[in-house]
């Protein structure tokens, strides 16, 4: 007789996984999301929990504030252009001229990402302040007069953000000028037109809808960033919307409905905003799926050559360079001036900052902290973007909204609404590193998923459809053929994730307790209260240790890869 | 030596405080009587111990066990990590841990961690006594007579005894960066601080600032509520600490500073930066410094231990002379501060009518809130 | 032929596939689909791209989930919607050799060839025996510890066998394996393949678009487009006896003349259509019915071009006269437009001196190439 299948069976070992995953990812994002949309109706009696009353008046309050959103809106539009402006032009000279070093500096363009925008902020701030700042210091030594540039103004804010958001639109722009196919351009010169109306006719409009994608996302990122007017706008009584946020919940008394409600209306910006994002790509794939990649037709330059090179190495110094060595300029000084006297130098900033409790333990934990994330991160994440992009379960593409969906909450609002959500929760794990770390994998769902799903689409399907056909079950392809395969990005991600864990703040800084202080914010509340001398020396050891932490990470991986070791 | 004899006006006003607060605090007679059985209980059968150079009723060896001391406080971080610091040095054995907030967020914070049934803080340190009051009706606090304790006056103590004590004063008066202001141009009053030349160029403190507070009602008193429609004018900067207030006004960032702590302005002048002080005649505004211990302390004796070293002699000294703190100390038996001066060199300002004060505070809040651009 | 005898003794299986329907959403890539696959023989999917026989492949594969119908492999049911039956591929025994060979980098050629062992958890010599005999089948022996990612594609090709063949499978399924091959080793690769399926008398089922491919190395073929099975039958079959004018012109190009059917001229077992312009053509009806727009296909290499008037052995018949329109020379052939009344015909012949356009000749076509089409 027929040896047919039960009807019914076991779920298989992949199905299982994949429901466990989903199921925890799912929790982890919407979770918070209900208690944001909870407080955000709440009007009655503010220390009531849960609420006793719902409405819509916090929302009808926010109009009270349309300062706010105008301020926000204008600081993130002037700071898109600037970094869309920053990365076209830098994805141009490094994609399509004949520019020597272009590999190298490819590379150096993803430093700006590891040395935050909040580091930026703070350089850029004792560059800039319209009194104190150096540059205007030097500025009226050589006779001007009273500032050349003030960074504590809408524009500066959004100088600061762009030159870090920069590397991004750099990195979107650039995979879309490699998208496209140079013979299109060949045909147009064939046809008699010259370089510049080839450019004009052919490039810019195939480049476009790219373009565009890359502007809107910049745009919802802008929207949500913190650290930037957090310290440059703040202090100047310029607000917008995640430092209105941050502000009310930290007030005495705290207005939580009202930061709620803001944080949903600013959400839904976001949400409006990557849905956009998605249809304009739709169907251009940044990912080639063949692991055809086009070499894009490159231009000869001759002697402009070298003004271009200069244009992208000023980038990086902008972005990178001055700010570090800013920081370390103001960070030896006993007060920090342009010109400092003999008297001025000092070594006291490293030692308290070495010495004080708050920094050793911040510091420790932010590194166990990233690990962790990175660590649990990259199997989780991993485990996702395989069933979203790889395994046929249906409704796949559910697990991949619920996954992009932090993307459009800006961080400080996704911790807003985990602060809430575990403050009630019997588990008691507020206050601890653990929420910091359920925080952290939370918003980082779309980063890291991004990145791996980036690699393993890269990987022919064949491969592991081979090694089905060879007999190997779900969880041997993986192990076999899938995971030795996707290392380098696994490694990539690692790295991805420990940085971001490390230089968070907008998520931590509302979630930290006394016994789970991590770096980045304890940096930010040394800058609102202690000196910023002291704080300087303090950025400036975070980003050594965590420097030194990846060099050991690299080595590590290294030598596990050799050949003979497997 | 004799200690603090306040003279004056500053006399007349922390006895006003301190009167005011016996009034309030104390409810119905039953609650007396409880509290007082109490404090018996407490006291009774157990002598205090001495311990380096004070007394305690903690159980020295126990603390050491617990180990650890959890403190909530409203210094800036410096000043937090040097009160720690203190601590440390007297018990090497007990770990401490901190967080350090302005004093409404301290407070707000605080009160939403109990409220969710989060017990993890010991000791408890405000700028301001409206807090300290709530919380104190709120149960917040864990009664504890410190054999230390009558080394104070009634008026610089919690009413009943035991909940919270006065560790110490911080007052304020004008500075300016003596660089971008001349001395003739300098404001001597505080009515001088609304001349619209200080436009965009002055900064004060914000909201959740105990001391803020103070010198915001004392002014309304003073000067009437015209004052700060007319201050807010001159659209301030606010920030969250002395540290920022000072570091600001060294640099030249701000011209002049609204709250400048006398603390501060000492700490700066000995880093060589170019600021002056002035202490206005109509007086300073002052806040006491209110340290207590909580109710459910995970560390009981550790805490205990705490209060009592802050009230010693050597906890005193200590709050006084640390640059980072120079606090005036009211220990009846306290030396002058690091300077040579004593809290009754300056017209301090106290808020008169305690009542009046701790109701005023959501008006004070929307005001400053609004005045600040939020 | 001692291999195939062991073989065939222990795993010889035959695959039946009803019905097959896979659809993607409103698209449909496969619309009901029914072969059968003979023990040994090898079975030929092909189709312009687009046809569905990939997909198809990859259904029996049990890459691809079928909306429905039933697959069914030695018997066993692998595949049936009604009994909600869905072997998983790993599950199946099959083996596969894909289009990009999925050779894997990150491995020795022998790790290549051994994963299927390794799977199957046999011990380490056994593994190693079959591995070598594996690659000494496909000359590859020599490779056995070379990094897979080193190989050209051919190398890569032979090993992809190799690994396919290494565990004795019943079925062998082959998705295009030689489009990625220059043309001279295609063409060797092919004779290559057979001889090897011949001699492990395994079945397989193998997808290519190329027609010469498919009739070089096929048992039996099927045509497909759109989702549909257009003609099945050997290679001498679709080749000489097309069913329909797709499968005529796809299979070698073929001539398409429509025209009316002139009963009163049938006779030795001949058809004739009369033709809009008039020429008379005759030709054999195979046993199909006429039909109402009947069609003859002739292939281009059958028809014949002479300057001197032809006399055919039944006396004129097929004889035309023709106008050469265009000589196109392609090397090993020639291929040669002629007007034909009011239409064109080409023919394809052996190389000779090019002709001048305008000229004038006789065409002639004998009647049993001309074949009758199955009516629409």
């Amino acid at each position: 007789m027929e040896d047919s299948q039960p009807r019914w069976s076991f779920p298989s070992g992949q199905t299982v996984v994949s429901a466990v995953v989903t199921a925890f990812a799912a929790i982890l994002v919407l979770y918070p999301i209900f208690f944001l949309l909870q407080a955000s109706l709440d009007v009655g009696d503010p220390e009531a929990r849960p609420p006793t009353a719902y409405g819509f008046d916090n929302y009808a309050t926010l109009f009270q504030y349309s300062q706010i959103l105008l301020n926000t809106l204008l600081v993130s539009l002037a700071a898109t252009v600037m970094a869309l402006v920053f990365g076209f032009v830098i994805a141009w000279i490094l994609s399509r001229t004949n520019v020597p070093g272009r590999r190298t500096f490819e590379q150096l363009m993803a430093i700006p990402y590891y040395v935050t925008p909040l580091l930026g902020a703070f350089a850029w701030s004792l560059l800039g302040a319209p009194e104190s700042g150096f540059v205007n210091q030097v500025w009226r030594a050589l006779g001007g007069e009273d500032h050349l540039i003030d960074m504590a103004t809408p524009l500066g804010i959004a100088w600061v953000m762009a030159l870090f958001e920069g590397s991004v639109a750099f990195v979107m722009i650039g995979a879309v000028m490699k998208s496209m196919d140079p013979a299109l351009e060949e045909a147009s010169q064939m046809m008699g037109a010259g370089r510049l109306r080839t450019m004009l006719k052919v490039t810019l409009p195939l480049v476009a809808p790219g373009v565009l994608g890359a502007a809107i996302f910049v745009f919802a990122e802008m929207l949500g960033s913190f650290s930037a007017a957090l310290v440059l706008g703040m202090p100047n009584r310029f607000y917008v919307v995640t430092t209105a946020i941050y502000q009310f919940v930290s007030q005495y008394p705290p207005r939580l409905p009202l930061a709620a409600a803001m944080g949903v209306s600013l959400f839904a910006v976001m949400f409006v905003m990557l849905y956009l994002y998605r249809r304009v790509i739709a169907g251009r794939s940044y990912v080639t799926i063949t692991g055809k990649a086009f070499r894009p037709r490159v231009m000869e330059v001759g002697r402009l050559r070298w003004v271009l090179l200069g244009t992208c190495a000023f980038y990086v110094l902008l972005s990178v360079g001055l700010p570090l060595v800013t920081l370390a300029y103001a960070s030896l000084q006993r007060i920090a001036v342009a010109f400092p006297a003999a008297g001025n130098w000092t070594l006291d900033n490293y030692r308290t900052a070495l010495t004080l409790n708050a920094v050793r333990s911040a510091l420790a934990n932010s590194l166990v902290l990233g690990v962790a994330t990175a660590t649990i991160g990259v199997v989780v994440m991993g485990l996702l973007s395989w069933i979203i992009y790889r395994s046929r379960v249906r409704g796949s593409f559910v697990i991949e909204y619920i996954v992009m969906f932090p993307q459009a909450v800006p961080r400080l609002v996704f911790a807003f609404g985990m602060m809430w959500a575990w403050l009630v929760s019997p588990i008691p794990i507020y206050g601890t590193l653990w929420v910091l770390l359920i925080a952290y994998l939370t918003v980082f769902l779309p980063l890291g998923v991004r990145a791996i799903s980036g690699v393993m689409l890269q990987i022919d399907k064949s491969l592991e459809e081979c090694a089905q056909m060879c007999g190997a079950a779900w969880f041997y392809r993986i192990r076999t053929v899938t995971m030795p395969l996707l290392r380098p990005g696994l490694v990539a991600a690692w790295l991805l994730l420990f940085i971001a864990s490390v230089r968070e703040l907008g998520a931590s800084i509302l979630l930290m307790g006394p016994n789970s202080k991590v770096i980045t914010p304890a940096i930010v509340e040394s800058w609102f209260a202690t000196s910023a001398e002291l704080t300087a020396a303090m950025a400036l050891i975070q980003t050594l240790v965590v420097a030194l932490a990846m060099a050991v990470f690299l080595s590590v991986t290294r030598r596990a890869s050799h050949p003979g070791g497997e | 030596m004799s200690g603090f004899t306040a003279t004056g006006s500053t006399r007349r006003n922390l006895l006003k405080a301190g009167a005011a607060l016996t009034a309030m605090s104390m409810g119905s007679m039953a609650a007396r009587h409880a509290f007082a059985q109490q404090i018996l209980a407490q006291v009774a059968g157990k002598p205090p111990t001495k311990v380096l150079d004070f007394f305690t009723y903690a159980d020295v060896a126990k603390a050491e066990q617990e180990g650890q001391l959890v403190f909530y406080c409203h210094e800036n971080e410096a000043g937090t990590a040097a009160i720690m610091d203190g601590f440390r040095a007297a018990f090497p054995k007990i770990k401490t841990s901190y967080v350090r907030a302005q004093t409404g967020a301290l407070y707000n914070k605080i009160l939403s961690e109990r409220s969710a049934g989060r017990f993890d803080v010991d000791v408890i340190q405000f700028s301001d006594l409206a807090p300290a009051i709530d919380f104190q009706k709120r149960g917040g606090y864990e009664p504890y007579v410190s054999p230390e304790a009558s080394a104070y006056k009634s008026e610089y103590l919690s009413t009943p005894v035991g909940y919270f004590f006065w560790t110490g004063v911080t007052f304020a008066g004008i500075a300016y960066n003596r660089i971008k202001v001349k001395v003739e141009e300098a404001p001597k009053t505080w009515k001088d601080l609304l001349d619209p030349r200080w436009r965009n160029a002055m900064s004060c403190k914000i909201s959740a600032s105990g001391l803020q507070f103070v010198q915001w009602y004392t002014f309304t008193k003073l000067y009437g509520p015209d004052y700060w429609k007319q201050f807010a004018n001159q659209r301030p900067r606010a920030f969250d600490s002395r540290v920022q207030l000072f570091d600001r006004l060294a640099k030249g960032d701000d011209k002049v500073c609204a709250l400048a702590e006398y603390a501060a302005y000492i700490l700066y002048k000995d880093k060589g930066a170019e600021v002056d002080f002035v202490a206005p005649e109509d007086g300073l505004p002052a806040t006491p410094l209110v340290v207590g211990m909580l109710d459910k302390a995970p560390h009981p004796q550790a805490a205990r231990l705490f209060v009592d070293w802050a009230m010693s002699n050597r906890g005193q000294a200590f709050y006084q002379s640390n640059p980072n703190l120079i606090y005036g100390s009211l220990r009846s038996d306290a030396p002058p501060m690091a300077t040579g001066k004593r809290l009754r060199d300056f017209k301090l300002l106290f808020p008169a009518d305690f009542a009046d004060y701790m109701a005023s505070q959501n008006i004070y809040n929307k005001e400053w809130n609004a005045m600040l651009g939020l | 032929m001692a291999d195939a005898e062991r073989i065939s003794a222990a795993t010889r299986a035959h695959i039946e596939v009803e019905n097959l329907e896979v659809r993607y959403g409103s698209v449909t890539a496969v619309a009901g689909v029914s072969f059968e696959v003979r023990p040994g023989e090898q079975l030929t999917l092909l189709g312009p791209s687009g046809c569905g026989k990939t997909t198809t492949l990859r259904a029996v594969a049990g890459l691809e989930r079928p909306t429905s119908g039933a697959i069914r492999i030695g018997g066993k049911s692998v595949y049936a919607s009604a009994d909600r039956i869905n072997v998983p591929a790993e599950k199946r025994g099959l083996s596969m050799v894909f289009q990009s060979y999925a050779i894997w980098p990150h491995m020795t050629v022998f790790d290549n060839v051994a994963y299927g062992l390794r799977v199957r958890r046999q011990n380490a010599q056994e593994i190693r025996d079959k591995v070598r005999r594996a690659l000494d089948l496909v000359q590859m022996g020599a490779y056995e510890e070379r990094q897979a990612s080193q190989l050209s594609g051919g190398q890569q090709q032979r090993v992809a066998l190799a690994r396919a063949c290494v565990f004795s499978p019943s079925v062998l399924l082959f998705d295009e394996p030689l489009s990625n091959l220059d043309a001279k080793l295609r063409a060797d690769m092919r004779i290559e393949l057979r001889e090897l399926q011949h001699r492990l008398g395994i079945t397989s089922v193998y997808v290519t678009h190329d027609l010469e491919e498919a009739l070089a190395m096929s048992d039996r073929i099927v045509v497909m487009r759109s989702g549909r099975i257009e003609q099945t039958g050997s290679p001498a079959e679709i080749y000489n006896l097309p069913r329909n004018a797709f499968v005529a012109d796809f299979v070698g190009s073929s001539n398409l003349i429509q025209g009316q059917f002139r009963p009163d001229l049938a006779g030795d077992g001949l058809v004739a259509l009369e033709t809009p312009s008039g020429h008379v053509m005759y030709g054999m009806a195979h046993g199909r019915t006429v039909g109402a727009a009947p069609v003859f296909s002739v292939r281009r290499v059958h028809l014949r071009l002479s300057f001197a008037p032809l006399l055919d052995a039944a006396g004129m018949r097929n004889v035309w006269p023709v106008r050469i329109r265009r000589c196109v020379f392609e090397g090993d052939f020639t291929q040669i437009h002629v007007t034909w009344g009011d239409r064109e015909l080409v023919l394809r012949c052996v190389a000779q001196e090019p002709i001048a356009e305008g000229r004038e000749a006789y065409l002639s076509a004998d009647p049993a190439r001309c074949v009758l089409l199955e009516p629409a």
